[in-house]
């Protein structure tokens, strides 16, 4: 009897298929957020050479600033790599292929949460590498400041009086990352149009009740109750605790949505 | 086979099927008729399981088809109306989406796309709605499925890319197929398809194979008007009418005629067939 759950060698089939679907479909505007340090770069170059007569090549803070922008652009993306699914053409198409529920969302959830993320940070930090090599101008790459800026926490969080540790910090970052990610690919299978306004208007919203909630409760962090070490920590502990069980809410409402999608 | 139970669905306060119950028979062909907005795209992607039924059940071999298990996708295909233009090369399209089903032949979905004059070559996003339509049948023919649910496949197709789809879906479907049709241009497939089923507003008006029907009722081609002719239409060197078969004398049957003498004689042609 067939494994209608979960059966690896048709997981790898699907994986394989809707990697390759997702590159054909979205090649491009991936590799054009990717590749925006470099756009900028060359835009920087030619604008120096024709305002001021000089080659000069934008600086570190400005590319960082450009990486932090394009990874949000990136973010905003995840609304339109399986939006597709609510068209009923192509939608259609995905619900009737072979694979189980489960296996399209895993397969789903691995390229919104690493592949794509990983293929944009190559390419970015990439490019940024091979023109901070080749031009010396626009001073050190971006992947030798975060080397500095690792270090720089590391020995801050080792020597500061409030001992967060690096672990929790770690998953601070990743937790809202995949908060983030998961929201905007939950808003691209939720609504039918203009995804990214509607995502970021419930976003709004959502945010609005539950700052109202919180401040009716009376869960007010304040700078006094910061100050104890072990009120600090525990204050991350229990932020990023909420950000994990929102990701997991929302991978869980993704599943939802994958069994219960309509045409 | 394919049971339907006590079917019923509504989009909104609109009811479109109510309470159908109808069995679908392995080996047989189904051309599902009706007119506009009496539920045909609906019913076709509720037995394909991409819809729920709000009240009643379909049970295809043992499944409910929403479930959308892996096992029950492989063994069925859903042709759209309206299909999507894939950004990629049609014998690539083929190769890889093919992958997804067990049974699923490459060298066939090469073979009907030759039959029906396709490049294999061509970017599909670059072809013409008729391309694009017979490239998506080859390649629903070549999964190899046993449940067929097709609406309206000859939609776009020229004259010849309809004979060659008749020809395809006789070839290319194993013997046990369930294959549903769901079809404005009843000429298009009058050769092929039996039983025939008449959807009307949330019923279904007829589910009769071409046997039954020749039975119950005759189809005359000749000049003499009969007075208790259901349906009448007068063609250039006769007519075509259709009245009850009292005699047991077989006739051709002619579906674009039954159609419209069910609908006009609703009652009549239901008390016929129960």
């Amino acid at each position: 009897m067939k494994n209608e759950v979960f059966n690896g060698s048709r997981f790898w089939n699907w994986f394989k298929y809707d990697t390759i679907l997702l590159w054909r479909n979205h090649m491009f505007a991936a590799l054009g957020i990717g590749l925006a340090g470099l756009i900028s770069y060359i835009v920087t170059v030619c604008y120096n050479l024709i305002v001021h007569g000089q080659w000069q090549a934008i600086n570190g803070d400005a590319r960082l600033a450009i990486l932090v922008l394009a990874f949000i652009a990136l973010e905003l993306y995840q609304t339109s790599t399986y939006g597709y699914l609510t068209k009923k053409q192509e939608g259609s198409a995905w619900l009737m292929a072979p694979a189980s529920g489960l296996e399209k969302w895993t397969s789903m959830l691995i390229n919104t949460l690493i592949v794509i993320p990983v293929l944009f940070f190559v390419v970015f930090l990439g490019t940024d590498w091979l023109i901070t090599l080749l031009d010396h101008s626009g001073g050190k790459s971006l992947l030798f400041s975060f080397s500095g800026i690792l270090s720089e926490v590391s020995s801050a969080v080792q020597n500061s009086e409030v001992d967060f540790g690096m672990g929790t910090i770690a998953w601070f970052f990743i937790s809202s990352f995949c908060v983030n990610f998961l929201y905007f690919l939950l808003s691209g299978l939720v609504f039918k149009k203009h995804k990214i306004i509607w995502g970021i208007v419930a976003l709004m919203i959502i945010s609005s009740a539950m700052t109202f909630i919180f401040s009716r409760i009376g869960w007010n962090v304040n700078t006094e109750f910061m100050a104890g070490t072990h009120n600090a920590r525990a204050v991350m502990v229990g932020f990023s605790a909420c950000m994990t069980a929102v990701a997991l809410c929302l991978a869980g409402g993704i599943y939802y949505r994958i069994k219960t999608i309509k045409h | 086979m394919i049971k339907v139970s006590n079917l019923s669905f509504s989009y909104g306060t609109k009811r479109v099927l109510s309470n159908i119950s109808m069995e679908l028979k392995g080996g047989n062909i189904y051309g599902l008729l009706g007119e506009n907005g009496v539920g045909k795209t609906t019913l076709l992607t509720l037995l394909c399981g991409l819809k729920k039924p709000q009240e009643g059940s379909i049970d295809t071999d043992g499944r409910d088809p929403f479930d959308r298990q892996p096992s029950l996708l492989e063994e069925q295909f859903y042709l759209a109306d309206e299909v999507a233009p894939v950004h990629n090369r049609a014998e690539r399209f083929g190769r890889e989406t093919g992958s997804l089903w067990a049974s699923y032949d490459h060298a066939k979905f090469l073979q009907i796309l030759a039959e029906f004059e396709v490049d294999a070559t061509q970017r599909m996003d670059a072809m013409s709605a008729g391309q694009l339509k017979k490239t998506w049948i080859a390649f629903a023919l070549a999964c190899n499925a046993r449940n067929y649910f097709m609406d309206e496949p000859t939609n776009g197709l020229d004259i010849p890319s309809k004979a060659q789809f008749r020809s395809a879906i006789t070839r290319y479907t194993a013997e046990d197929s369930v294959v549903v049709i769901s079809t404005h241009q009843v000429r298009d497939l009058e050769n092929i398809i039996d039983p025939v089923i008449i959807l009307d507003k949330e019923e279904v008006l007829l589910n009769a194979s071409l046997e039954e029907i020749s039975s119950k009722l005759f189809f005359d081609y000749g000049m003499q008007i009969n007075p208790d002719a259901l349906y009448l239409e007068r063609t250039p060197g006769g007519t075509i009418q259709v009245y009850p078969n009292s005699t047991g004398e077989e006739s051709k049957v002619n579906i674009e005629a039954l159609f419209n003498a069910v609908h006009s004689h609703k009652d009549v042609v239901k008390a016929l067939f129960q």
